[in-house]
């Protein structure tokens, strides 16, 4: 694919030069933005993602000036996905210009949907923070076109990476309000109790027991199906044990639930964490005694 | 004076109890030499304790008569424990063709414990075969929901996109309509330029033939 590099160099050099140089009838920068595309799908095939990522980038220019602030923008989503083969920082501004752009041209679905991408990119880096904003942004957007199933997926992704970082209550009441809004819906209803699963574990987390109780019962009312089930007496018997602040109860009970259905690495980080709180308190009462 | 009775109650009854045994054992005993022995044994026992019973009889006897009332009733109970007991010895002592009839099915206890402790085992262990596999089964039927939850979300998703592109295209029909009335203008009113252009056109020629001609006639 050398070829392939070589060309793409001669498109640019080209473009330059009409940059450079005087145009016809001043269309001289859609001439230019036509090479810089051809150029950069050189590199592309190159595979040099940089030198594509670069070539975007100064498409961009040229149709910023002349105007076209969709081709722009869609010039940074390309630039985007290049440069995230190799460096995510840059693919980050790159979509966070394209963002800006979409929203002066007021097509707020795709902005949605780069800020998702952003997030996303934030939460392969482990910033968990800025990928917590970001989804949040995301599902404000999406709420806004009246995508809520999207809304929702990124509303639990808040919730997830909140209660990552113990902003228990957030994560609580998103996981309710999803709840809420799935026992509705006659597809979504078999989700209830995993978000009502997930919403009692941050409860447990906070570790105020007349709040789990009270939780639980409204839990209850919500779904009357929920008391049937498995999770509700997982999440019954460990807050049995908070109350007599027995660790081996804690622990046979989560084994039960485990051998049933494998617990995922989220839940287990949060249970863990009740379980060293327990086990702290435990201690500290024997020193106590 | 009752402590003395009581002491002979005690012996008495551990002797019952020791001579019980014994004839149970013997019965299952079929080396003759062996059970004769026990036998010669038992009857020992039991005329020990017919001497306890008659000193006990004289004891209560002795005695006065409401403690004797209570304590001749008791000894009513031994004497026909006594006599059961002797009754045993003496079915145990007789070779008794009834008695190996029926005995026949009892030959061999301790094998035919064996056996059902065998058969025991191997149920239990078919039970326990059988919990796990329905453990397993469970296991199985829950992944089978949570996957079936996960593509009713999927499908959640997949409609409203579906139902978001329906509306959509409406938009798109309406802005085709538009960019048609558009374009259907802009090539009436090129047409129209064109027109007006070659008539200018036409006119300025015919003004320079005319003027031209004009001066070449004047000339």
């Amino acid at each position: 694919m050398g070829d392939q590099l070589g060309r793409g160099e001669e498109f640019v050099k080209k473009a330059e030069k009409k940059l450079k140089g005087w145009g016809l009838f001043g269309s001289k920068y859609e001439d230019a933005a036509d090479l810089f595309d051809k150029a950069a799908n050189c590199f592309k095939l190159a595979k040099s993602w940089d030198k594509a990522g670069s070539t975007y980038v100064k498409l961009v220019n040229c149709y910023l000036k002349s105007e076209s602030k969709h081709e722009a923008a869609q010039a940074y989503v390309n630039a985007a996905q290049c440069y995230k083969k190799t460096a995510t920082k840059e693919a980050i501004s790159c979509l966070q210009q394209a963002v800006n752009l979409f929203c002066d041209i007021g097509r707020l679905s795709m902005v949605a949907r780069y800020y998702k991408e952003i997030a996303e990119l934030y939460e392969s880096e482990q910033n968990i923070e800025q990928a917590m904003d970001y989804f949040e942004k995301a599902a404000d957007f999406f709420q806004n076109e009246d995508v809520s199933s999207s809304a929702n997926q990124c509303k639990l992704k808040v919730a997830q990476f909140a209660a990552q970082i113990e902003q228990y209550q957030k994560a609580i009441e998103i996981y309710e309000e999803i709840a809420r809004q799935s026992l509705t819906n006659n597809l979504l209803k078999y989700g209830v109790k995993g978000h009502l699963l997930n919403a009692g574990i941050c409860q447990l987390c906070k570790s105020d027991v007349v709040a789990i109780t009270n939780a639980l019962e409204r839990y209850q009312d919500l779904d009357p199906t929920f008391s049937g089930t498995r999770e509700y007496r997982l999440l019954a018997d460990i807050a049995s044990a908070i109350d007599e602040e027995d660790v081996t109860k804690f622990t046979e009970v989560v084994k039960e639930f485990d051998s049933m259905t494998p617990l995922d690495s989220w839940k287990t980080t949060l249970l863990l964490r009740v379980k060293d709180r327990l086990k702290a308190k435990e201690l500290e009462e024997d020193d106590l005694t | 004076m009752s402590e003395v009775f009581e002491g002979y109650e005690r012996q008495y009854c551990e002797l019952s109890a020791n001579l019980s045994r014994k004839c149970n054992s013997a019965s299952v005993i079929h080396d003759s030499e062996q059970k004769k022995q026990k036998l010669s044994e038992i009857s020992s026992g039991i005329d020990e304790a017919d001497v306890l019973i008659r000193k006990m009889d004289l004891e209560a006897r002795s005695l006065q008569p409401g403690v004797k009332a209570t304590l001749l009733a008791k000894l009513r109970e031994y004497k026909a424990d006594l006599n059961k007991l002797k009754k045993e010895f003496k079915r145990i002592s007789s070779p008794n063709a009834h008695d190996e009839l029926l005995e026949s099915g009892m030959a061999d206890v301790h094998s035919v414990s064996a056996e059902q402790r065998d058969r025991l085992s191997m149920s239990v262990e078919r039970l326990n075969q059988s919990s796990d596999r329905i453990k397993e089964s469970r296991r199985t039927v829950l992944e089978t929901e949570e996957l079936g939850i996960s593509i009713l979300e999927d499908l959640h998703q997949q409609r409203q996109t579906l139902l978001h592109a329906h509306n959509k295209l409406y938009d798109v029909d309406s802005a085709i309509d538009k960019s048609k009335k558009v374009l259907t203008t802009m090539s009436r009113r090129i047409t129209k330029n064109k027109w007006i252009a070659g008539s200018v056109i036409v006119a300025l020629v015919l003004a320079i033939v005319l003027i031209l001609y004009y001066k070449i006639s004047h000339r």
